[in-house]
């Protein structure tokens, strides 16, 4: 009984988060007419109105173009050089105990709030000229993930047992042919779990990219979005529309992965 | 001759290898390192001496030295925008962690469901954060909105106002919260609850403890470190939250919603006063560190006693 009672919790908790989801996506396939004049979950009659008038009127594809190019190439500049410095981090002794000094740095730098950082941001790219520009934003989403990176590499390579390297090592391979033969693929399920979440985090990113970008050739999914929705303000249908778009490769990228999504979420505070 | 040249040789390569391995794990750090120092140190170093300048019009013009940072406890607004903030996550976190621990508790009794509640749980997580502000202007839009939309269902009539009032509005600022970030405190609570020792339940149980007890006599205290980095995490990140008031409200109406972070962007950005504007987020970033420090600091005590 106690246990129905339990299961009736998680029903109502998943009907919670899910209705306003699917308000917002029931809302973009219906006319503005049905909107506005008579209030349901679903549209009586689907139309795709909505989502032709965003790919005619606006750049939605170009938001898209650029939120893969940037996501993507950040995401995989961060975890090679991540994972290197993560490995360094993990199993060398540096001059002065400078690799517990630089882990500790490289957390502050991941506590660190983005929105301290767009000012300042902002004004170097300024003066270098890297506003509005995909180098801008690749730089920067770069940086900000290769903290993460290396904080969470560092721990799994910390489990990765030295003698399975060293082992390798004494059959006569180099550190680095060991590196990549014995210990990147034991962390492989790390490495995904770091990706993963890296992903999300750039996909999802706004405020860097609202300050760094400011048209279409370089504004990424959500600063598109949210420009429309300025500019559109009370026409909810592109707006909704406009929001089941944006979320509907991450979601879908999610779903595919979502094994490996918990730990890096949690930001490894889950082992 | 051939030959010592040959051992020269040999030597020599050996010597450059003992040379590189030396070097390896600096070299290995420092493409990393050097992109967090273009990217984040020298910019913020960059940041703190752009917050001793005045700025007109987005140009600076004259050096003030501290006065950007003395004018903040001045400046109603911006204590305002703290005040606002402080309330936000303190009410935000509290009921995140209640929801949260509640959920873990339930998902870890193995109920019916647990699985796929788990799955669908991650979602608001994952959801794009200015699609979550769309989504919850959908539901509290008193023309159109998903809340009228439900009264109109079950009344018959009735718009419901929620972001016209400012009471309102930040208590519906605090919900778009707990419903993004619930997920996150119960995912962590959850892992935290898996991983207690079975042995100290089934004692209690033996004994005929009943379950409110079990919970106030091990599971809390077994549980304490790791709820405690949850709260900090979440603690940290509810401290800047910016992208969905940016769409909710913008921080209206008047100066109900806006956080710290909408403000210091406001300053910089719609009102050119970068150097006024640095010197308030910095001050913003030392609260956070200085938070994270002593909590860091605390949950380390508490592991060692």
């Amino acid at each position: 009984m106690r246990r129905w009672w339990g299961t009736l919790v998680l029903l109502a908790v998943s009907a919670i988060v899910l209705v306003p989801i699917a308000y917002m996506v029931g809302t973009s396939f219906k006319s503005n007419q049905e909107i506005t004049q008579d209030l349901h979950l679903l549209p009586h009659t689907w139309t795709f109105s909505n989502y032709d008038g965003l790919f005619k009127d606006s750049y939605f594809s170009q938001y898209f173009r650029n939120t893969f190019v940037v996501c993507g190439t950040s995401v995989l500049i961060s975890l090679v050089f991540g994972s290197l410095a993560a490995y360094s981090l993990a199993r060398f002794q540096l001059l002065m105990g400078l690799e517990r000094k630089l882990g500790f740095g490289i957390l502050t730098v991941r506590i660190l709030p983005p929105v301290v950082l767009v000012v300042p941001l902002f004004l170097v790219a300024l003066r270098l000229h890297l506003l509005d520009s995909w180098l801008g934003l690749i730089l920067a989403y770069s940086a900000f993930n290769v903290s993460f990176v290396v904080w969470m590499m560092e721990s799994f390579f910390r489990e990765i047992p030295r003698d399975l390297e060293e082992a390798s090592m004494v059959d006569g391979s180099s550190r680095m042919t060991a590196f990549r033969r014995v210990t990147l693929p034991l962390a492989a399920p790390g490495l995904v779990a770091t990706a993963i979440f890296a992903v999300i985090v750039t996909y999802n990113e706004f405020l860097v990219a609202l300050v760094l970008t400011s048209s279409p050739t370089s504004q990424t999914v959500p600063v598109g979005a949210s420009t429309l929705i300025t500019r559109i303000d009370i026409d909810w249908g592109a707006m909704s529309a406009a929001g089941t778009l944006a979320i509907l490769p991450i979601v879908v990228f999610a779903l595919i992965v979502q094994r490996h999504l918990v730990r890096g979420m949690t930001l490894g505070a889950i082992k | 001759m051939a030959a010592s040249a040959a051992a020269y040789s040999t030597r020599r390569s050996r010597v450059q290898g003992a040379g590189l391995e030396r070097a390896l794990p600096y070299l290995l750090l420092a493409p990393a390192l050097l992109l967090i120092l273009a990217v984040v140190v020298y910019p913020l170093i960059y940041g703190v001496q752009q917050s001793f300048l005045n700025f007109r019009f987005g140009h600076a013009v004259g050096n003030v030295g501290l006065d950007n940072y003395r004018q903040l406890w001045s400046d109603p607004a911006f204590t305002q925008a703290l005040w606002v903030t402080l309330k936000f996550v303190t009410l935000a976190v509290a009921l995140e962690t209640i929801f949260g621990l509640g959920l873990a508790l339930l998902v870890a009794s193995e109920v019916p469901f647990a699985k796929g509640a788990r799955l669908i749980f991650i979602v608001p997580m994952i959801v794009t954060p200015i699609v979550v502000g769309i989504v919850f202007r959908l539901i509290y839009a008193s023309d159109v909105g998903l809340l009228t939309t439900l009264r109109t269902d079950i009344f018959g009539s009735g718009q419901v106002f929620i972001l016209d009032k400012g009471w309102s509005a930040f208590l519906g600022l605090v919900a778009l919260d707990v419903w993004e970030w619930t997920p996150l405190m119960f995912l962590i609570l959850l892992a935290g609850i898996q991983s207690l020792p079975v042995e100290p339940f089934e004692a209690a149980r033996v004994d005929g403890a009943g379950s409110w007890r079990v919970f106030l006599d091990h599971t809390l205290p077994m549980l304490s470190p790791i709820l405690a980095v949850a709260i900090a995490l979440r603690t940290i990140d509810a401290f800047t939250t910016f992208d969905q008031v940016f769409v909710l409200t913008k921080g209206g109406p008047g100066t109900s919603t806006q956080l710290i972070s909408i403000y210091g962007y406001n300053t910089a950005f719609k009102f050119d006063e970068f150097g006024y504007g640095t010197a308030m987020l910095l001050t913003v970033a030392l609260m956070v560190l200085a938070f994270a420090a002593i909590t860091v600091r605390l949950i380390r005590r508490q592991a060692t006693a």
